[in-house]
């Protein structure tokens, strides 16, 4: 510690440029996955924060929610599969609004009132106890989504819908979302769609038994209702193919950001440890075992990165506190944060390993020879 | 007891096909608080014999005793040990931590051998008094000048209260009035810590300081070395 420490002083320069980068890099790759977590949440909040447990989507719509449709006999077949105790129709679709005095879109959630497929975030006023009634998004509620605002589907005789209550982090696809009855939901899609007879149901959702393990009952419901593919929630979420997509690309730059964290502190030291092979080389003469001079690396490492993380991480804080990115709701994971903080010093003792082998390598007789 | 003792001694390094004898049976004795000054042109194997009496590379063959125990059989690691309990040493070049003041360049060797840093702290300001360094401590080595730079490096060599003391070419890189002082200054230290030392040098007029001199010529010393004076 002696010896590692004086160095840093007497270098307070360059060891304050590696710790900045660091903290630069720390804070860009938690913010990015911070900002990640707020549009996958934007993207799926609807599906995350409603009550059913299994959603059944059918099997060409591939996990998307706009391509699924399902008939009146899946849905009776999926609620005589063993291990369902219940079952609902949920209804999604995308409708052109006026709100606000303006046009927008606004996606419908139409669910069994009272049953599955309810909203759970609600943070104001009630959930709909009727038709035309509905609970909206939060982030929308300055946007004609607020409390008491009146939204109409935009075609003729589109029922007009009285918000009644709001709920957090329930968005679906970066859209206003309102949550209404079926038979609400039924309607908007006749309005829009005069000829068609029936209205189909884009998912069933699922209750199960008490005790059903869930994977087990999606695969029953998969095997036993042709055309169906039965999804968890979560697996409905992580599967959405927005979702995959963002993560997919986000993934790609978080990935890059740890190699580029890896990259800068193996060079840095390595070539520390090659500028100040001499001295290295005295201490081992004069008796310095090989691990002392080791253990002064690996505190110089740990000193350094734990120095830039706080820096990242005090500069995440003040951007996600200060800055929100148009009305994403962004936010870092305390499990996202240590993670993240775990693997860049499993990385940053990675990218020892060269110095590190530098340092077992001198050989103490050099001190006895020329520089040249 | 002899501080030093080389007892048919040979070094030969093998490079490219070609062997080089640097050391020829090379017999010696230093006195546990003796001076002897190793007076040799260049390439005559100096360094070689100073390496070898500091655990710094092993001979060839030949028994090499350092306070009575034979450091030819010793380890690697008990090679480090050594070096850093036993022996004080004066490299031909570089001596010094450029980035640990002249205070820290002594008491870095306390790090090392684990002293309490409380006598540690006192051992190094004594020396650096001794040295005429105590208004230099504070400094880095690139804000000395050459004489106070050897000074602190004799005073990191005497810093484990060593039994034996090399000095390689300790004057060549200073002019003669400042080298004479500072041969004054080892004698000086080196007699009152009743410690051996052994003073390599390529200079006559710097012999004058030692007890004894003795000459090597192609890896081959004087033929009464091993008898101490
Ligand atoms: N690592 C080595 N490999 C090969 N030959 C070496 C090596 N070290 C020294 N020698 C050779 O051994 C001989 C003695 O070298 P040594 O360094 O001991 O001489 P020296 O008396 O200290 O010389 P100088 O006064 O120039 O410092 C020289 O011929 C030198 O070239
Ligand atoms: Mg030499």
């Amino acid at each position: 510690m002696w010896l590692a420490l004086r160095e840093i002083a007497r270098s307070k320069g360059r060891f304050a440029l590696l710790g900045g980068a660091i903290g630069l890099l720390v804070f860009l790759n938690l913010f990015q996955q911070a900002l990640l977590n707020g549009l996958v949440t934007d993207f799926i909040g609807a599906v995350e924060n409603q009550n059913s447990p299994v959603l059944v989507f059918s099997e060409q719509a591939r996990k998307n929610v706009e391509g699924s449709f399902l008939s009146q006999d899946q849905a009776d077949a999926i609620a005589a599969v063993e291990g369902v105790a219940d079952t609902a129709l949920i209804g999604q679709n995308t409708f052109t609004v006026l709100a606000g005095g303006d046009d927008a879109d606004a996606v419908l959630f139409g669910y069994e009132l009272g049953g599955l497929g309810e909203p759970t975030a609600l943070v104001e006023g009630t959930l709909p106890q009727g038709a035309n009634l509905a609970v909206a998004t939060e982030a929308d509620a300055d946007a004609g989504f607020g409390i008491g605002d009146e939204i109409t589907i935009l075609a003729d005789g589109g029922p007009v819908i009285t918000v009644v209550g709001l709920a957090s982090e329930s968005r679906w696809a970066v859209t206003p979302t309102l949550f209404v009855s079926y038979e609400t939901f039924e309607a908007a899609q006749l309005a829009v769609n005069p000829g068609s007879e029936v209205v189909l149901p884009s998912l069933v959702a699922v209750q199960p038994d008490d005790g059903t393990d869930l994977d087990a009952l999606t695969d029953a419901i998969d095997a036993s209702v042709p055309g169906t593919e039965a999804l968890t929630n979560q697996e409905a979420i992580d599967g959405n193919p927005a979702v995959v997509n963002t993560s997919q690309s986000f993934n790609i730059i978080l990935t890059l950001g740890f190699v580029v964290v890896l990259v800068v502190v193996a060079f840095f030291f390595l070539i520390l440890t090659v500028q100040k092979a001499r001295p290295l080389t005295l201490l081992r003469a004069v008796g310095a075992p090989r691990a002392f001079l080791v253990r002064n690396l690996v505190i110089q490492i740990v000193l350094v990165m734990a120095a830039g993380i706080a820096a990242g991480l005090v500069l995440t804080f003040l951007a996600v506190v200060t800055a929100p990115v148009g009305d994403v709701a962004i936010s870092v994971r305390p499990s996202t944060a240590i993670s993240t903080v775990l693997t860049l010093f499993v990385l940053a003792l990675i990218a020892g390993i060269a110095s590190i082998r530098r340092v077992l390598r001198i050989d103490p007789i050099d001190a006895t020879v020329d520089a040249a | 007891m002899p501080a030093l003792e080389f007892h048919e001694v040979n070094k030969t390094y093998r490079t490219g096909g070609t062997d080089i004898v640097a050391l020829d049976h090379a017999n010696l004795t230093v006195d546990d608080d003796e001076i002897v000054a190793l007076l040799g042109p260049s390439g005559s194997g100096k360094t070689t014999l100073l390496s070898i009496a500091g655990g710094l590379l092993t001979p060839t063959n030949g028994a090499v005793h350092v306070g009575g125990n034979d450091i030819t059989s010793y380890s690697a690691k008990e090679l480090t040990q050594f070096r850093a309990r036993s022996v004080g040493f004066v490299f031909q070049t570089v001596n010094l931590v450029p980035f640990l003041t002249a205070r820290e360049n002594l008491l870095v060797v306390a790090r090392i051998t684990g002293l309490p840093s409380k006598t540690a702290a006192r051992r190094a300001d004594t020396l650096l008094k001794e040295l005429g360094l105590d208004h230099r401590a504070q400094n880095l080595p690139t804000q000395l000048s050459g004489g106070e730079r050897q000074r602190v490096a004799i005073g990191r060599a005497l810093m484990n209260e060593p039994e034996l003391v090399l000095f390689d070419e300790p004057t060549s890189a200073l002019d003669t009035s400042l080298g004479e002082q500072v041969m004054e200054l080892i004698r000086k230290e080196v007699k009152g810590r009743e410690t051996a030392s052994v003073i390599v040098t390529h200079d006559t007029r710097m012999t004058a300081h030692a007890d004894r001199t003795i000459h090597i010529v192609d890896g081959r010393l004087d033929a009464g070395a091993a008898q101490p004076a």
